[in-house]
């Protein structure tokens, strides 16, 4: 549904985004990762036709965004980072008038405005002034005029930030249910949100995609971590550490402090604990830590580890 | 098509939800009022007395009235055209809703043609009001229909033509104060150059020492711009008009300008989008 292919953009000499290549399937919904200034928001703007691309094709549902931009932006709902509106507008009106300007035929569009306000939980505040509206409106209406027409294709922008911690549960949750009948690319700094919502990962660092798979198989998977307090010799621990059957690493964090590593779906501890004990070294203490989503970005980003699937 | 109305609707719904819409209106309608109640007046004084005025006749009255008036609410566009014009793309930029406009299925010819059309609703609006002046004229004078009818196209024309500078330069600048006054620094230039115009000696100002063959060429330049800073007068073309007389080279003028900078438009807001 999308497809991008060598997509560059600079501004001047410097690139904000360089030989990017990815591709979103249809009725995915796929998270684009990054630190701050890394190129989310430039690749979004060139996907929708706000900014041309330097070098690189991108096409979205067959169409490629420098030759055909109109048809591109017929089946492209996109929600800019700053959620802009036109505050002297009435929420109903406002969305009227984007549905007009996005192909609904007239008979259709009280009713799409109607289906579209309710989806998005607008409808108590359907009367009011766009610039009178609250963070959490105002980000709900952001979305509701991407959601506007039906589009195949959703391009969201950070839909959740500045919201509290129940609106964005309400988000999450629309966002999620759009999958399947929407091809969606949403940014976010929220790594929990990307791995409840999101199916793929897409890391971009500096203006390039430094990692791209699917959750469950990003950077080896996430694997269960036990950090391990003992008392002892040091060749000691690490040869009865790994011996423990499914330990795939076992690391030296300081003094008496040893961090293993292994697969997910195994329970590590007991086993650890237990070869602990055989060897007649002092279990101070035993921690189990998820590797999350959060250990991945910070290491795919600062490229301490050099993980490899 | 159906696009253009789209954005012209939006657009000039919310003249009339912000002040800009009630300001503009407010003033062309009280400015309008004074200038044409205190000429009318004068005019009154002038025909009853015309010695007095230093007039051997009752002065013509299209030529004394009727013309300098049409005439002043063309200018006054000129003053209250940038208020329209400076949001309807700078005001975009400004509120950052550029990038919806550009991401939505809209052609740059349904933006451009659309906010022009909203800001010649206004002009309209403002016309409707200037038509209210000469139906009282009319009724008081005797006048031909068809002289009323051109004098209020000339301020259309005239409006029309401010309003595409505005709109080209909202186009250029990021900041609606930036285009409004730069649109009004532009105006006043192109009116105020018609006094240059007419100031200028028709001599050739070469001095006689110097060769003929340079004379002559100093000449033709001499001339040709002289020429054309009195045609760049804003207000040149529309004096004919305003009196009822129909001269094709004046709607031409003003439909040429009003052409250009629309083109300008088209670029201005290409450009715009490789720059950011």
């Amino acid at each position: 549904m999308i497809e991008v292919t060598g997509l560059s953009k600079y501004y001047g000499p410097i690139a904000a985004i360089e030989d990017v290549s990815f591709s979103v399937a249809q009725g995915e919904i796929t998270g684009f990762l990054g630190p701050n200034a890394a190129g989310k928001t430039t690749t979004m703007r060139v996907l929708t036709g706000f900014s041309p691309p330097t070098r690189g094709t991108a096409s979205v549902a067959g169409f490629d965004i420098t030759k055909d931009p109109i048809e591109v932006k017929r089946r492209v709902g996109y929600m800019p980072e700053s959620v802009p509106l036109y505050p002297e507008m009435l929420v109903a009106g406002f969305l009227e008038y984007v549905a007009e300007v996005k192909g609904v035929p007239r008979s259709h569009r009280k009713e799409e405005v109607g289906n579209v306000m309710e989806r998005c939980g607008l409808t108590p505040v359907a009367k009011r002034l766009a610039g009178n509206l609250s963070k959490g409106y105002r980000q709900r209406l952001g979305l509701a005029q991407a959601l506007i027409g039906n589009p195949p294709v959703l391009i969201l922008d950070e839909p959740t930030v500045g919201l509290d911690p129940q609106q964005i549960i309400e988000i999450r949750r629309l966002i999620k249910s759009l999958a399947h009948e929407h091809t969606v690319l949403l940014s976010t700094h929220i790594l929990p949100e990307v791995t409840m919502v999101c199916e793929r990962v897409l890391i971009i660092n500096r203006g390039r995609i430094v990692a791209q798979d699917r959750m469950e198989n990003l950077a080896g998977g996430f694997k269960t971590l036990i950090e391990v307090e003992v008392e002892g010799p040091d060749d000691k621990i690490a040869a009865a550490l790994k011996g423990v059957p499914g330990v795939q690493s076992v690391s030296r964090e300081a003094e008496g402090r040893y961090l293993v590593e292994g697969p997910s779906n195994v329970d590590l501890g007991p086993p650890v604990a237990a070869a602990i004990i055989q060897a007649n070294l002092r279990l101070r203490g035993l921690q189990k830590r998820s590797r999350t989503l959060e250990d991945i970005f910070i290491g795919v980003v600062s490229g301490e580890e050099g993980d490899q699937s | 098509m159906r696009n253009i109305w789209a954005v012209c609707k939006r657009e000039f719904a919310s003249f009339f939800v912000t002040p800009v819409g009630y300001v503009v209106v407010g003033i062309f309608a009280a400015v309008t009022g004074i200038g044409f109640t205190a000429s009318f007046l004068f005019y009154a004084k002038v025909s009853v007395n015309p010695s007095a005025f230093a007039y051997s006749n009752v002065p013509d009255f299209e030529e004394t009235l009727l013309g300098p008036f049409l005439v002043f609410c063309g200018l006054l566009v000129m003053f209250i055209g940038p208020l329209v014009t400076m949001r309807l793309l700078a005001g975009e930029r400004n509120r950052g809703t550029m990038e919806l406009l550009l991401t939505h299925p809209l052609r740059d010819r349904e933006i451009i043609f659309g906010k022009y059309l909203a800001s010649l609703g206004m002009l309209i609006v403002m016309m409707a009001i200037v038509g209210v002046h000469l139906l009282i004229m009319a009724f008081y004078v005797n006048v031909e229909p068809s002289v009323l009818v051109f004098g209020l196209c000339a301020v259309f024309l005239m409006g029309a033509a401010f309003l595409s500078l505005g709109l080209f330069v909202s186009a250029m600048t990021n900041n609606q104060i930036t285009a409004g006054s730069l649109t009004f620094g532009l105006s006043l230039v192109l009116y105020v150059i018609g006094t240059l115009g007419e100031s200028l000696p028709k001599k050739n100002p070469a001095p006689e020492a110097w060769a003929a063959g340079l004379r002559n060429l100093a000449g033709t330049l001499y001339d040709f711009f002289r020429s054309l800073v009195q045609q760049l007068a804003f207000d040149g073309h529309a004096k004919e008009m305003t009196q009822g007389v129909f001269r094709p080279e004046d709607v031409t003028y003003y439909l040429l300008i009003t052409a250009f900078f629309l083109f300008l438009t088209f670029r201005a807001l290409e450009s715009r989008k490789w720059r950011a």
